[in-house]
């Protein structure tokens, strides 16, 4: 049986702020002034960051992930499929996730369908083609009005699921992107079409359309305690509604670790980085200092009845992640794991028991982690922690999902 | 006052009536009755002193149905027609606040043998280089996660004016009006958002086929629609006139609306 898949996930963050970046701006996104960017100290940050996931790739994991961000110090792959065309070099086996490009902020959604195909060839059919519709700091970065980006996102999606598996050419009569001749060259290698991957945050919105689909659902929120796991119920539900079953690489999760020599070691060695990610790069988007841009009216993409219902379960100004004042307090959120290789393996073994989510997408290098830090970090988990998850993932899935190997070689893994 | 839902374009849309007498069609703004409150202020009321005032719900407002077609102003334009059809409305007084005042415009350019006469009061719509329309998007992002002040500062005179306060409190205020201003953007986002931003390039050209008595009003401290625009709408109407509401913000209307009533009552004579 296909164990847990582990893939490294890097945001390449902007290492460089200055020590009171926190005291002097509001956020981290969309407005954070670029005069900050220091191009001198940046030579050779994007090498930095490649040639760690080039090593991810050394040390087994089964790939690497990427994401899209714009005018932020969060992450710096405005596009991701740049540093994907890179990893097409400087890998040889995993698989690059690209998680995802931004549906509604591309003019032509062909142009994505292409990247994708050239990637998939140059990669030797090893690209997780990710699409995701932009949250709030995305409206305002390049003006999405959102309330219409949903719409977008599946229209472009379907049109790009389409071009890679109908022949051209063929004329989308769209709402949004209407286009006389679609008629993509090159096509991907994987066939039917490169495994599709979609982001959200529990909107049965998104878990409804991504099981209709069969595509699979990546939770990404950054928070693991019960709601991970009512997630997973959900999409199993909504899933079997679709007359299909759910098996763990219907789905991924987001966490971000450090494995340090040890557990009284590991924090030390990691916490710099941890608090710059959390502070500054945070800001903007999981912590309420400063304005969030990420949810919320002022960007009003959610339908009115679900706004509605989050009125009605929330409380207003609730503690985000970033929001955590000590080391306590982010130890009981669950998002961060930091410990040495027995602990690191213990949480993750607990959370696999909690959601039988299949695809982990893991964050090591956090904030203005060093490099030396991150690929400790990342070696300790490649040789102490994954293994002993691979063996207990395995056994498990084997006996909880006996019947899926067929589906998820169709979902690119166990192929 | 009535509060009903009528059906146009196949699509319901709620609207309030107030007062008696020839027909007065109030499109509504942010700050303003149907985005913040279901029902009139004190401005609607002494408007509707010697007219009937009607005053629909955009599309997603309050209670009328949320139009997915909706795309573009010039389809605000078009569920208006409905409106007027349904309500059996030939020619009327059109007033217009914010984003209603941009799609009141948009109506009087395309029909002007409609509009009696026309009150834009801090109008969005239009471009002006240099000087755009404030982000009320992200205004309507709270500080740290609860503070509303610069959504009040852009759309009254002062993020501490009582009406400011009451209407968008920090904090969470009741969930019914904290959908109801969910809505208001969600319908400024279908219309507004997309460049461009809370106006239409072609509308300033277009201007000169208004051939009604106009009154462009706007507060002398809104932060959301920069007092260009207002000039320019003056500029561009024939016989236009142009009151600037000393100390008033965005909201002028609800600020100082006795001075905006007895301008529209000599407009409306």
């Amino acid at each position: 049986m296909t164990p847990a898949q582990l893939y490294c996930w890097h945001f390449m963050a902007y290492p460089h702020l200055p020590a009171d970046f926190d005291e002097k701006y509001d956020t981290g996104w969309v407005t954070v002034p670029n005069h900050l960017w220091d191009a001198e100290r940046s030579r050779g940050l994007y090498q930095e960051y490649i040639d760690q996931l080039a090593y991810a790739d050394r040390l087994g994991f089964d790939g690497f992930v990427l994401n899209e961000h714009h005018q932020n110090i969060y992450g710096l792959a405005a596009s991701p499929n740049i540093v994907a065309a890179a990893l097409t070099q400087a890998t040889k086996r995993g698989r690059i996730v690209v998680l995802g490009n931004l549906l509604p902020l591309h003019m032509n959604p062909m142009r994505v369908a292409e990247e994708y195909a050239m990637l998939d060839m140059m990669s030797g059919g090893r690209i997780v083609a990710g699409f995701a519709p932009g949250g709030g700091p995305e409206t305002f970065n390049y003006d999405v009005p959102s309330a219409r980006s949903r719409e977008q996102f599946w229209e472009s999606l379907d049109l790009i699921v389409r071009a890679w598996t109908e022949d051209g050419p063929f004329a989308h009569e769209g709402v949004h992107f209407p286009l006389r001749y679609v008629n993509p060259w090159p096509k991907p290698l994987q066939k039917p079409h490169p495994p599709v991957w979609v982001p959200g945050s529990r909107s049965p919105g998104t878990l409804i359309e991504c099981a209709k689909r069969g595509y699979c659902y990546f939770l990404s929120s950054r928070s693991h305690g019960s709601a991970t796991g009512r997630a997973k119920d959900q999409f199993t539900e909504i899933i079997e509604q679709h007359g299909k079953k759910y098996h763990p690489f219907r789905m991924g999760i987001l966490l971000s670790v450090y494995v340090g020599e040890n557990d009284n070691t590991a924090r030390g060695e990691c916490e710099e980085g941890v608090w710059y990610f959390l502070k500054n790069c945070l800001k903007g988007h999981l912590r309420t200092e400063g304005r969030q841009l990420t949810f919320g009216p002022g960007v009003p993409y959610i339908p009115t009845k679900a706004w509605r219902q989050y009125l009605e379960t929330s409380k207003p100004g609730r503690k985000l992640l970033g929001d955590a004042e000590n080391w306590e307090e982010l130890e009981s959120s669950n998002s961060i794991i930091v410990g040495g290789p027995d602990t690191v393996y213990e949480r993750l073994r607990q959370l696999i028991d909690q959601t039988d989510v299949g695809n982990l997408l893991i964050q090591f290098h956090l904030g203005n982690m060093s490099d030396e830090i991150t690929r400790g970090s990342m070696k300790r988990f490649a040789e102490q922690v994954a293994p002993r998850l691979r063996e207990y993932s395995a056994k498990r899935f084997a006996e909880r999902f006996p019947e899926s190997e067929e589906e998820m070689a169709a979902a690119g893994v166990g192929a | 006052m009535s509060a009903r839902l009528i059906t146009a374009g196949g699509r319901k849309v709620g609207l309030v009536e107030l007062g008696k007498g020839e027909p007065l069609l109030y499109l509504h703004g942010f700050a303003d009755m149907h985005a913040t409150r279901p029902g009139p202020f004190p401005f609607h009321e002494t408007l509707a002193a010697n007219r009937k005032l009607i005053a629909p719900a955009h599309p997603g407002c309050a209670d009328s149905e949320e139009y997915p077609d909706l795309m573009t102003v010039e389809d605000a334009v078009f569920h208006y027609l409905d409106v007027f059809d349904a309500l059996g409305l030939d020619k009327f007084d059109l007033v217009g606040h914010c984003v209603g005042g941009w799609i009141a415009a948009e109506i009087a350019v395309r029909h002007p043998e409609r509009v009696k006469s026309l009150a834009l009061i801090g109008a969005a719509g239009l471009f002006v280089p240099g000087a755009l329309i404030g982000d009320v998007f992200m205004v309507a992002q709270p500080a740290r996660g609860v503070e509303y002040a610069d959504l009040r500062a852009m759309l009254f005179s002062s993020a501490d004016h009582p009406l400011a306060q009451e209407l968008f409190p920090d904090g969470r205020g009741g969930i019914d009006d904290e959908v109801r201003r969910y809505q208001m953007l969600r319908f400024g986002s279908f219309i507004g958002f997309k460049p461009p931003y809370f106006y239409h390039r072609a509308l300033i050209n277009r201007l000169h086929r208004i051939n009604c008595p106009t009154l462009i009003i706007t507060g002398e401290k809104d932060a959301m629609v920069p007092r260009a625009i207002a000039n320019a709408y003056a500029g561009g109407i024939k016989g236009a006139s142009l009151q600037v509401i000393s100390g008033a913000g965005h909201a002028a209307h609800l600020e100082q609306p006795q001075a905006i009533t007895d301008a529209l009552s000599r407009l409306h004579r």
